[in-house]
């Protein structure tokens, strides 16, 4: 499947600034200016970058607790995303969230979760939402190994499946949920031979690869679309950094960090890619890492220099009407 | 201020009795009269009443043998003053108990404490919350009512109870007359007069008077020609759109002058003192059908004649108007009360409560009089001084209104 | 003039969804075996008729049930979860507690979850202890939630009507014995608003406040209360939460003693949160402890006298308030 040189770069664009967003997370939370903890998705932007492309606008995404990739490549503000994660007033959600709770309901980010599988009652809740309205939006609910031996995924997919609603379900396994690697936690290795059980199509995807996620997912919403009803897609990744920042990762060898890392590196992946199709000059990469960390930057200050919310709002925002 | 417990001497010989037991525990609220600890002599055994309302702190513990007059405990008036005295007595064991008529001096063994019975902390009155606040709305000691509750806790039936009784108390008791056969038209009420307002206060008032007070009146005439011929003086010497000045000021101004030199005559009875006022506040009854008022000339000894009888008329007309200030009425030392207009001569007025002294004024009438061995026609004026002989003896009270009737018969006296 | 026609609670709900779904065409039901026989109790009769498509059965999948329900009100939609028993909430208590609640607080703001979830609740039937509980002091307790508690037909049709217009999610918890009772109901729009409690019967000595299946108890207990010439009033709360103090305060101030009745049982139930606001609002105004007249606690068990002696009784509220009353 191709596509245009814009959208190629498009994508590749968006995983940098989430490589670039993430990594820059990663040094402002040592450093202290983010309370609370973080999780980062490093390793895993080409499954975020490459679903959310073939998204509209009006589509809906339910996240996890490792939500910054998701929300950068639905399209979210990149100054109100770092405001939030520094707890200011001008954050995504006033600062009342944070990390794991971040949203922005105006680009059908139904949010981040902190509770794992969270997100799919939600997400196909939205689906019906879709059906009952009778438009062609679709939900797309993300997910880990970890989120995927959760009780409300079986009835989430049970039930999309019987209603055909226009949800796609991936999950995102990057080998780990937590300290727990996925081989020892899932009845099955490969996780997409769950949708089996529900009736859905399941495929297991690189999900290193882009253009692979990318081609996955294009073909599950066009389906969901159709009206033809929900599907599971498996992005086999990997998560490079621990499972929070500060995690001290005794159940997992450097070595094996370390060749995920230097040799399955979607980004580098796509970068060989790009060059060979002479999509991307050394100059141009460089511009648009430039141009990155000088949004980046940009958003740093900005939260740097918003203000906290007053004590007061503590008790704001927690009904429409008293 | 605690009101001190002490042994009684109940007969001529006595000198000693032992606390038995006592009656009421730490703390706990008792009344007047109410039996506090009963006390045994060689020949009886003898309840001692409270000496009056408020917590009760024994500092003798029973068994111990005291002398006549000696100290055996307090009545606090209020929880404050109850922890200062235990703060300076301490507190004894009142669950023990000497069994009564044991005269050979051995002491019996203790008696233990009830097993599991709950050691009260001493001073806390348990009320509920609405009966305080009750209490405190009306002015009423929380610890001057029995308890109804569980554990003797005040509840607002017990306060409402204790209210109405007063109520009663002060309005005279109420009391309801035999009722004439239904139907029948041999006594029945032309007009009812509910007893409230300016009534009710009267009501207390008099009763309060009469029944807290030994009151007697003392009576004499002055001549009023010296008077009369002043009153001329000052009121040709006015200014014509000025109101002439009224016997009333002249008198008023003899009493508060005359009260300077007789200050046992100023005095009130507060709490356990009696308490002589560095003011001299002259109330002057009025009557304009509206009820007896008795608003006060403030610091009358200092006035003019003329400017008391400015006030007088001023206060008069604002009568009238009813625009009189409720402070007006309040605070006096002493209390003017003239019935000459309706031609009266001698009478014996009631003390104007809590004030401890009434001067009544009669009218002034020409009459036969012996003068130089002559009888001659002269003005005189009938004085009558009721007091309250409780804080004020004869004698101080004659010499009171001879000063009086000396300063309205030689005005000069007076400056 | 509206008049006002005997109606079953059940059929003042179904009455209360009928007019809800005509006016709001977002409106939808959903839960188990809803179409078969129009609910268990008859509640939703004549909706699948009326509303194709607006009625969903689902399968037995509560976290699945409450999160559509999240998920449909986060985008548009104004759902009506039938959860059946209120026991199986606890299937779903990460659906309701910490997302329906939170939602909109963690957002900031930016969104709305008009929810209402349906939760028959109550015991007396003889089903023993895991369909006969009484929750709703679960719910109080958590911050974003309001609570509704209806006890006569009219209150099913005002809250339910009200609870489903309410941008905000409602639990709404209905005694399962209360389905048949049957009551005057007004006609048309008839709105109850949230937090507001009805004196039911006014009185000068003693506040009885109760809701639910205890507002019929306290009813009985104040009958019988006349003949021994306490006069005591009756105070259905009918939400629990916002809750309306201005009219217990009103109330207690007037009478000076309060009994909370409910048949949840005492420890942590919502009898406790109501008479701690009573202690700290009128004080001064108490001249007796208030009192709680609740299930003891233990599960309800199954055996009928078992189970009668767990529950309160009419005889318990005139106890109460004869020891309120220092009588």
């Amino acid at each position: 499947m191709a596509l245009a040189k814009q959208e190629y770069l498009a994508l590749y664009r968006t995983m940098v600034t989430i490589r670039q967003f993430e990594t820059l997370a990663g040094e402002l939370f040592s450093a202290g200016k983010i309370p609370g903890f973080i999780h980062l998705s490093i390793g895993q932007e080409a499954s975020a970058a490459g679903v959310c492309a073939c998204l509209r606008k009006d589509d809906y995404i339910t996240t996890t607790h490792r939500g910054h990739g998701h929300m950068i490549a639905k399209g979210a503000d990149l100054k109100r995303m770092a405001a939030e994660l520094f707890g200011k007033k001008t954050g995504y959600c006033r600062g009342k969230g944070g990390s794991m709770h971040i949203a922005d309901f105006s680009l059908g980010i139904l949010g981040a979760n902190g509770v794992v599988a969270g997100g799919l009652p939600i997400g196909v809740g939205a689906g019906v939402s879709i059906k009952m309205r009778k438009t062609d939006q679709v939900a797309v609910c993300f997910f880990g190994d970890g989120a995927a031996n959760r009780g409300p995924v079986h009835e989430a997919m049970n039930l999309a499946s019987i209603w055909k609603l226009p949800v796609i379900f991936v999950i995102e396994n990057n080998r780990y949920a937590s300290t727990t690697p996925q081989q020892y936690a899932c009845s099955v290795n490969d996780l997409c031979l769950r949708a089996a059980g529900y009736g859905m199509p399941g495929t297991a995807v690189d999900g290193n690869s882009v253009l692979d996620v990318y081609a996955a997912a294009a073909e599950a919403v066009q389906r969901a679309r159709n009206g033809e009803g929900p599907a599971l897609i498996e992005n086999k990744t990997y998560r490079i950094r621990g499972h929070f920042e500060g995690d001290p990762q005794k159940y997992r060898e450097k070595f094996e960090v370390d060749a995920w890392e230097k040799e399955k590196d979607p980004i580098e992946r796509f970068d060989a890619f790009l060059k060979k199709k002479k999509f991307l000059t050394k100059k141009h990469r460089e511009e648009i890492w430039n141009q990155v960390n000088e949004k980046l930057k940009e958003a740093v200050a900005f939260a740097e220099e918003s203000p906290f919310p007053e004590p007061e709002e503590a008790i704001e925002d927690l009904t429409a009407n008293p | 201020m605690a009101l001190q417990i002490r042994i009684p001497k109940l007969g001529l010989t006595m000198l000693d009795a032992v606390l038995v037991r006592w009656m009421v525990e730490t703390g706990q609220p008792v009344i007047l009269e109410q039996s506090l600890c009963v006390i045994e002599t060689d020949k009886v055994t003898y309840e001692v009443p409270s000496p009056g309302d408020g917590l009760l702190l024994p500092v003798i513990a029973p068994g111990r043998r005291m002398a006549v007059g000696a100290l055996i405990g307090y009545v606090a008036e209020d929880d404050t003053e109850l922890a200062a005295l235990i703060k300076q007595h301490g507190t004894v064991d009142t669950t023990r108990e000497k069994p009564v008529a044991q005269s050979d001096g051995v002491s019996p063994p203790e008696r233990k404490a009830e097993a599991g019975a709950p050691r009260k902390p001493a001073g806390r009155i348990k009320a509920s919350p609405a009966a305080r606040r009750w209490c405190k709305e009306h002015g009423v000691a929380l610890g001057t009512i029995p308890g109804s509750g569980p554990e003797g806790r005040v509840i607002l039936s017990d306060v409402k109870k204790v209210m109405e009784e007063k109520a009663t108390e002060t309005t005279g008791s109420i009391y309801e007359m035999e009722k004439a056969p239904e139907g029948s038209d041999v006594l029945a009420a032309a007009e009812e007069i509910p007893i409230q307002g300016i009534r009710k206060r009267i009501f207390q008032n008099m009763h309060l008077s009469l029944t807290r007070q030994a009151q007697l009146t003392l009576h004499t005439e002055a001549s009023a020609h010296a008077m009369t011929a002043l009153r001329r003086l000052l009121n040709d010497r006015m200014k014509t759109d000025a109101v002439p000045v009224s016997y009333n000021a002249v008198i008023v101004k003899a009493a508060a002058r005359a009260l300077r030199d007789h200050p046992r005559l100023n005095a009130s009875v507060d709490g356990r003192k009696i308490k002589l006022w560095k003011q001299i506040h002259i109330g002057v009854a009025m009557d304009f059908g509206q009820g007896l008022l008795v608003p006060k000339i403030r610091h009358a000894d200092r006035k003019s004649i003329r400017g008391i009888s400015a006030e007088i008329q001023d206060v008069a007309r604002r009568i009238a108007e009813k625009k009189l200030l409720p402070d007006e009425l309040l605070h006096g030392t002493f209390t003017v009360t003239n019935l000459g207009a309706w031609e009266t001569d001698h009478f014996t007025p009631i003390v104007n409560f809590p004030e401890s002294a009434i001067l009544g004024v009669g009218r002034i009438v020409e009459k036969p009089w012996v003068r130089d061995h002559a009888v001659v026609a002269e003005e005189r004026m009938a004085l009558s001084l009721t007091f309250d002989h409780r804080v004020i003896d004869g004698a101080a009270a004659a010499a009171f209104l001879k000063t009086v009737k000396d300063m309205i018969e030689e005005p000069g006296l007076m400056l | 003039m509206t008049s006002d026609r005997m109606l079953s609670c059940s059929a003042a709900l179904a009455e209360a969804l009928h007019e809800e779904m005509t006016r709001d065409e977002t409106v939808f039901v959903l839960g188990e075996d809803l179409t078969a026989h129009a609910g268990i109790f008859g509640q939703f009769k004549g909706i699948p008729e009326a509303f194709p498509g607006r009625i969903l059965d689902t399968p037995i999948s509560e976290s699945a049930i409450a999160g559509v329900g999240v998920g449909s009100a986060l985008t548009g939609m104004r759902p009506f979860v039938d959860l059946h028993f209120s026991d199986f909430v606890t299937c779903c208590m990460d659906e309701i507690a910490n997302q329906a609640a939170k939602i909109r607080y963690m957002s900031g703001g930016q969104v709305n979850v008009p929810l209402v979830i349906w939760c028959p609740d109550g015991a007396g039937l003889r089903a023993a202890a895991q369909h006969s509980q009484s929750l709703e002091a679960w719910f109080v307790h958590i911050p974003g939630l309001k609570v509704v508690v209806p006890s006569e037909p009219a209150d099913v049709k005002g809250l339910v009507k009200s609870a489903i217009r309410d941008d905000d999610p409602v639990m709404v918890f209905q005694h399962k014995k209360l389905f048949a009772k049957e009551g005057p109901v007004p006609e048309g729009e008839h709105l109850i608003p949230l937090g507001k409690a009805a004196v039911k019967r006014p009185g000068k000595d003693v506040t009885l406040i109760c809701y639910g299946m205890a507002y019929y108890l306290c009813e009985e207990a104040a009958r019988c209360l006349e003949e021994k010439k306490i006069d005591a009033e009756v105070i259905d709360l009918r939400t629990l939460k916002p809750l309306d103090m201005a009219t217990i305060s009103e109330s207690v101030q007037k009478t000076n003693r309060a009994v909370i009745v409910h048949e949840a049982c005492r420890t942590g139930g919502f009898g406790a949160e109501l008479a701690s606001r009573i202690m700290e609002d009128v004080f001064d105004y108490l001249d007796a402890p208030v009192k709680r007249v609740a299930a003891k606690d233990v599960p309800v068990p199954f055996s009928p006298p078992l189970e009668d002696a767990v529950l309160p009784g009419v005889a318990d509220v005139i106890d109460a308030v004869l020891e309120a009353a220092y009588r």
